[in-house]
């Protein structure tokens, strides 16, 4: 269990900016291997950065009168769901880490 | 996407975008309602029409409202006499253009309600997606 949860927490620890995202696609290949629980949170991480990626695409094409505003808010209000989404379960995993380890043996 | 809640947010931005496009038609009806022809007896600004459609969204696997085609008004031109005027005919009789302000009003109010109306299905889809994600929050 614990191995399973510990890359994942450090590769999601990392999706906050868009710098972070070679960490998150070299963890990327193991999915193939198997549906474990860290390769589910690896992937869900890199969707959430694409479609932070695609929000800020839009939002500069936006400034440049390029795209109109109702795209920049929809794109914009995608990416705010999916990072309040990838925060949630972050938080979620971080706490089931740290109960484990509090574990008394 | 298979999430029908962010399906139906995608689909209401497709809906503002149409109703937005119905706003730039309305407003260049409203704006050239007084458009004469710059040539003696020739036609002035025809009134421009919006017609929408439902177009299958590949990338979204759904239905979304689409704009099918900006035709124009067939309704005949409105004659007045002017003969001082430089777009006048040979009998003096200027044509105007076939907008009514009183239907452009009307359609402009339409569409501001089916905006409206868009604007707050993405609200009640984002308020769902984001009380479900709070689930994992509240602790």
């Amino acid at each position: 269990m614990l191995e399973q949860i510990a890359p994942a927490v450090s590769g999601v620890g990392k999706a906050s900016p868009v710098q972070g995202d070679t960490a998150i696609r070299s963890a990327r290949p193991v999915q193939e291997t198997g549906s474990d629980f860290g390769s589910m949170l690896a992937q869900m991480a890199g969707d959430t950065v694409d479609t932070i990626k695609s929000a800020e695409a839009t939002s500069v094409a936006g400034i440049r009168d390029k795209a109109s505003v109702q795209q920049v808010v929809e794109s914009v209000m995608a990416a705010e769901q999916s990072l309040q989404t990838a925060l949630a379960v972050r938080d979620k995993v971080v706490s089931a880490y740290m109960e484990i380890s509090r574990m008394a043996i | 996407m298979s999430d029908p809640l962010k399906i139906s947010q995608s689909i209401a931005a497709a809906g503002l975008d149409a109703q937005s496009h119905r706003m730039r038609i309305i407003a260049e009806n409203m704006a050239n309602s007084q458009s004469t022809a710059s040539t003696p007896g020739g036609d002035p600004y025809a009134r421009k029409t919006i017609m929408f459609s439902n177009d299958f969204d590949e990338a979204l696997g759904a239905n979304v409202i689409g704009v099918e085609q900006i035709g124009t008004d067939k309704a005949p031109f409105r004659i007045e006499r002017n003969p001082s005027h430089p777009a006048a005919d040979a009998n003096g009789n200027v044509k105007y253009p076939n907008v009514n302000m009183l239907v452009e009003m009307a359609d402009m109010r339409e569409a501001n309600r089916s905006y409206e109306a868009n604007l707050q299905m993405m609200k009640q889809s984002r308020a769902m997606v984001m009380s479900t994600v709070d689930l994992l929050r509240s602790t």
